[in-house]
């Protein structure tokens, strides 16, 4: 650790130094703040401010000057504290690398998002970022069961197949060409898409692509263009029985495929999102309406009057 | 030539995960489109969920029958008056069983067995490759 005399030579404190002359965080420095639970923990062991002046020089450093090494620099140093909350959520079913990946890119956010003249720690700050970021992972990635990770990889090379192959037939394609196409047997498809129900992205506000960044267009965002046609639609299905339950997009997307008679593909094309995708939504949506009949328990309306429900 | 499989599963909702399996490499071989194939598991799924609640079973048969471009898949027996509304009648303007079979299968036959029946759910490949 530096001394009070080399920090005075050398000071990367010093918020009037030139760049060149900062002291780099060392590794003996990342280890020792890992130690002690990240930056924050760190800064109480050597001097609470020396730490958080730290953070605001290499904030400074980036946002002012636009020094990607002091961005850098801010990652690298908070990494310890997207591992340890990386690590709450490891024994959910999913790679605790992966989980640090997610959690990094949450990190990121916050480190380019940090706004100055708030006063508040980065720490503070990064803390609900990395762990939106992780909970929004599992929410729009996440498997409701465990799938093996090799069902996983081809269930999402399917999606992408599925959708160069319908433009490119013009027609909804075949067990047989999604294998060719993805290099899978017949049946590996088959299992891929049985398992792609247990698949948990169906918010909506979750983008196409399954990214769900703040940036990114949700699907609500691709339906804009479709209001005029759901509004139409609005008075008769959401007198069907159960419709009410649902939101909006699902009652567009049950609307599409059963009142007007499109296909899943064409569901997927209109609307902008991926076949498979629809077929969740549908199934998902068919659920709810059966949970929410079955809760009604109508006579009128799912029988005859007078007839003998056994 | 017509090729019949039989199967026969527990009555459960778990075991509609091997049907639609069996379905799904059945309906391959047929060279049925993911669009055709989707439509055979919505509407099997949803008749033997709807055959589960209606009817007490302990198991569950199941017939399908490949025919040039058709599968013809068999359910039953059933005795519930009540799945037979289901499938049969049609409310205006509800999202039913009767409607969502209509919508996902070319034909839906009663078959009479004395005091019960079955039930037959036939899909003609369309999408597929000429």
């Amino acid at each position: 650790m530096s001394g009070p005399d080399e920090r005075r030579v050398n000071d990367p404190l010093d918020l009037e130094a030139p760049p060149g002359q900062a002291r780099a965080v060392t590794a003996e420095d990342e280890e020792e703040a890992s130690a002690h639970g990240g930056p924050a923990a760190y800064a109480q062991g050597r001097g609470r401010d020396d730490s958080e002046k730290l953070d605001q020089y290499l904030l400074r450093r980036y946002h002012l000057y636009g020094d990607r090494a002091a961005r850098e620099q801010l990652i690298t140093m908070y990494l310890p504290l997207v591992r340890s909350l990386a690590r709450r959520y490891a024994s959910r079913g999913e790679q605790f690398d992966d989980l640090v990946q997610v959690g990094a890119i949450g990190l990121i956010k916050a480190i380019d998002r940090f706004d100055l003249s708030r006063g508040v720690e980065l720490t503070t700050y990064a803390t609900p970022n990395i762990v939106g970021e992780i909970k929004r992972y599992f929410r729009d990635k996440g498997w409701s069961v465990r799938v093996p990770r090799g069902l996983q990889e081809l269930n999402i090379r399917l999606n992408k197949v599925i959708d160069e192959l319908v433009p490119k037939l013009q027609r909804s394609p075949t067990i047989n060409e999604l294998a060719e196409a993805a290099n899978a047997t017949p049946e590996q498809v088959l299992e891929a898409l049985e398992t792609s129900q247990a698949y948990n992205s169906v918010s909506l506000q979750a983008s196409p692509n399954g990214e769900g960044g703040e940036e990114d267009a949700g699907l609500i965002d691709y339906l804009g263009g479709e209001e005029e046609a759901y509004d139409t639609m609005e008075d008769r299905t959401t007198l069907a029985p159960g419709f009410a339950k649902l939101d909006k997009r699902e009652r567009y997307i049950l609307h599409l495929r059963f009142f007007e008679g499109l296909t899943q593909s064409q569901i997927a094309e209109r609307v902008g999102i991926s076949q498979m995708h629809v077929s969740r939504l549908i199934r998902r949506s068919l659920e709810r309406l059966r949970e929410e009949i079955g809760e009604l328990d109508n006579p009128q309306i799912m029988r005859p009057p007078g007839d003998d429900p056994r | 030539m017509a090729e019949r499989i039989d199967l026969e599963v527990p009555a459960t909702l778990n075991a509609l995960s091997t049907v639609r399996m069996v379905l799904g490499g059945l309906g391959a071989r047929l060279d049925f489109s993911l669009d055709d194939l989707e439509d055979i598991y919505l509407a099997t799924d949803e008749l033997l969920r709807t055959a589960l609640d209606a009817d007490p079973l302990d198991r569950l048969s199941v017939e399908v029958l490949l025919d040039e471009g058709v599968l013809r898949f068999t359910a039953g027996t059933f005795k519930s008056a009540k799945l037979r509304a289901d499938v049969t009648m049609h409310a205006e303007d509800c999202l039913d069983l009767c409607m969502l079979l209509r919508r996902t299968v070319d034909d839906v036959v009663l078959e009479d067995e004395g005091g019960a029946y079955r039930i037959v759910l036939v899909k003609r490949r369309q999408g597929g490759p000429a």
